[in-house]
């Protein structure tokens, strides 16, 4: 490789440019930024209206209190599709995550391109195109009917298949990124190839891997017709997730916004807001973890 | 930062501690406190959505009552309400439509309990029309798509006072299975000699329409289009302040729904040996022509004591003080004789 010593240095501000050159260039910048606003204003909206809506539906008792009995009346809060949401997407995390980073493992260190791997590899892909409520139709098929009962366990399965194709393909990419250098230097250590998996590549590719799984687990948190379909309804708070029927905050959604009353649109707006914060939260707080456990920048 | 941790740690176990102390302390506190004959547990009702505002009313009240039986009902449709109690998804189904073959339940396990009754009524919206007319025969015309504009020769014709617009119909039905769309398509093929489309959950509507999820969404959809006509439940209608039409009974008059009307058509009705009974287009001067019963399916057998006796418990109730709600939000409790009939019929099928 040769370097750039002497000389100065290119200048790289565009004063010098020609008058065409000049105006290309501040026509292409002024197009990239009004594509920015143009992909950040439904955004503002939706933030807004959500925000408008649903705040007046906030209150403490609204995270708290119980599911309204009565679609019609108002009252009631929240609570039990809160805690609904964070266990039955917290049991598809610790399903599907663990399995979906092995698996990719699996793929890039070890399978690479034999026949099984290709394959895998493919089916995950179509997988992640399969519309959630398929997974929910399965769910129902091979779980639900089999023990009789719809629970919060069942949609915690039917979100774990929806999660894993996402997290296998993520962390397949972020593995992929990590220099081949780092698992030779690690060999010539003497370490064996469990160990430089295990030491050296998965905390190098940790931060992409936790985005990858955050946003399987943010994209789970919103799915509403697989939870329909093998959760049920209840009103009461349902911490045992093999206890019978449960509810999530995007079932809780969907069912108030189809209602005509406004006692429940003014609740699903307000579960619209919730279910923003608690993944916005996540979000934080897995993008704190990822920087903690990053190997430091290379 | 150890020390936090541990600190943290600490707390967190010390909390789920007293959280599952408390918890223990709750139970003990309930048996000793309870009167013995109240049940606790939770059962699972899934099914019509025409009797929703009735049976979540009853439910809010029946929390009163005994916070220890939780009772849910969820609101999915006579159909798959029906699917659900073959596959022993729920306690109990609700259903507005007699079983038939292939919709789950089997034969002879399970059995009708009658709850209240409710007029069906025909919503439209059209601004600044009120008091439309519709005769038994323009009624199915305009549901099987032969009439699609208000201003047709035969709206006209029923409704000599009123100038009506050019305005295009809309159909608004259910696109689940439901026994509201039975027992309204069992009005027009029994009451009429014009109707094509058949009777059923389900029924191929013509292209001018568009279905809705239960018996609230065809009332949003009929809310949100100008010139839609549908059909929705007394309660749900009167809540989203649709304009109903008055329809043609048995004797030839315009009738308005509401509940007297109902009762008049109730107790027109021959009820059957499995409390099954049919009081659509009964006759009387008053009676409203398209008034719908609504039951709940019990198992003729539960495998679980304690869902039975919940359920037992919840409908026993239902049957008695809950027909005292039923008023309020626009259903028509049960003529005193078939009340008696289900009550009875109830402890047979559930002995204590």
């Amino acid at each position: 490789m040769t370097t750039l010593t002497n000389g100065t240095p290119p200048d790289l501000t565009g004063k010098n440019l020609s008058f065409k050159r000049a105006a290309a260039n501040r026509a292409a910048t002024l197009g990239i930024a009004l594509c920015v606003l143009i992909a950040a204003f439904p955004l503002g909206l939706v933030a807004y209206q959500v925000i408008s809506r649903g705040g007046s539906a906030m209150s403490l008792g609204f995270f708290t209190e119980e599911i309204a009995r009565n679609y019609r009346t108002e009252g009631g809060g929240m609570g039990p599709a809160i805690v609904g949401t964070l266990l039955i997407t917290g049991m598809a995390a610790l399903i599907s995550i663990p399995i979906g980073v092995f698996g990719a493992i699996y793929l890039n260190e070890y399978g690479k391109t034999s026949p099984l791997a290709k394959f895998i590899r493919t089916m995950s892909d179509v997988m992640t195109g399969v519309p959630s409520i398929v997974m929910g139709l399965f769910i129902y098929v091979a779980y639900v009917v089999v023990i009789g009962e719809r629970n919060g366990l069942a949609g915690a399965l039917a979100l774990a298949c929806l999660m894993l194709p996402i997290v296998i393909r993520s962390t397949e990419e972020m593995l992929r990124l990590v220099p081949d250098e780092l698992r030779q230097a690690s060999a010539a250590m003497g370490a064996r190839k469990w160990r430089t998996t295990l030491g050296v590549v998965l905390p190098a590719a940790s931060s992409g891997i936790t985005s990858g799984s955050l946003l399987a687990v943010a994209r789970a948190a919103g799915e509403t017709a697989p939870i329909i379909v093998t959760v049920g309804l209840t009103y009461i708070y349902k911490p045992d997730l093999f206890d019978g029927a449960n509810t999530t905050l995007a079932a809780q959604i969907y069912r108030n916004a189809t209602q005509p009353f406004d006692a429940s649109q003014e609740r699903a707006w307000g579960a619209a807001m919730a279910l923003i914060m608690i993944v916005f939260v996540f979000t934080i707080v897995s993008r704190i973890i990822a920087s903690r456990f990053a190997i430091d920048k290379r | 930062m150890k020390l936090n941790r541990r600190a943290v740690f600490g707390t967190v176990t010390a909390s789920a501690l007293a959280l599952s102390l408390a918890a223990c302390g709750g139970g003990d506190d309930d048996d000793s406190g309870s009167d013995g004959d109240m049940v606790s547990g939770e059962i699972i009702g899934t099914g019509a959505s025409f009797p929703d505002a009735y049976y979540a009313a009853a439910i809010e009240a029946y929390a009163d009552v005994n916070p220890d039986l939780i009772v849910t009902y969820d609101a999915v449709g006579s159909g798959t309400g029906k699917s659900d109690f073959g596959e022993g998804l729920n306690d109990f189904a609700g259903t507005d439509s007699l079983v038939a073959e292939g919709d789950g339940p089997e034969e002879g396990a399970y059995q009708y309990i009658p709850t209240v009754a409710a007029p069906i009524t025909v919503s439209y919206n059209l601004p600044d029309v009120e008091g439309v007319q519709l005769g038994q025969e323009t009624l199915a015309a305009i549901f099987q798509g032969d009439i699609t504009s208000w201003d047709d020769d035969a709206i006209a014709a029923d409704n000599p006072d009123l100038e009506l617009p050019t305005t295009d119909i809309t159909i608004a039905h259910r696109s689940d299975g439901s026994g509201t769309t039975g027992n309204f398509t069992l009005f027009l093929d029994e009451a009429t000699d014009t109707w094509t489309l058949g009777a059923g959950d389900t029924v191929e509507w013509p292209s001018n329409s568009v279905g809705g999820d239960g018996n609230t969404g065809v009332a949003q959809n009929i809310q949100n289009t100008e010139g839609a006509i549908g059909y929705v439940d007394l309660a749900d209608a009167t809540e989203t302040g649709l304009t109903f039409a008055s329809i043609e009974n048995a004797d030839g008059n315009f009738v308005q729904p509401s509940l007297e009307g109902t009762t008049a058509g109730l107790d027109g009705a021959v009820v059957n040996d499995d409390l099954s009974y049919n009081p659509l287009n009964a006759s009387g001067p008053e009676a409203y022509p398209i008034t719908a019963p609504t039951y709940i399916l019990i198992q003729t057998e539960y495998e679980d004591a304690d869902k039975a006796a919940g359920v037992k418990a919840f409908l026993t109730w239902l049957l008695t003080d809950g027909q005292e709600i039923a008023a309020d939000v626009h259903f028509a409790a049960l003529p005193e004789g078939l009340q008696q009939q289900a009550l009875d019929t109830l402890n047979e099928t559930i002995p204590d």
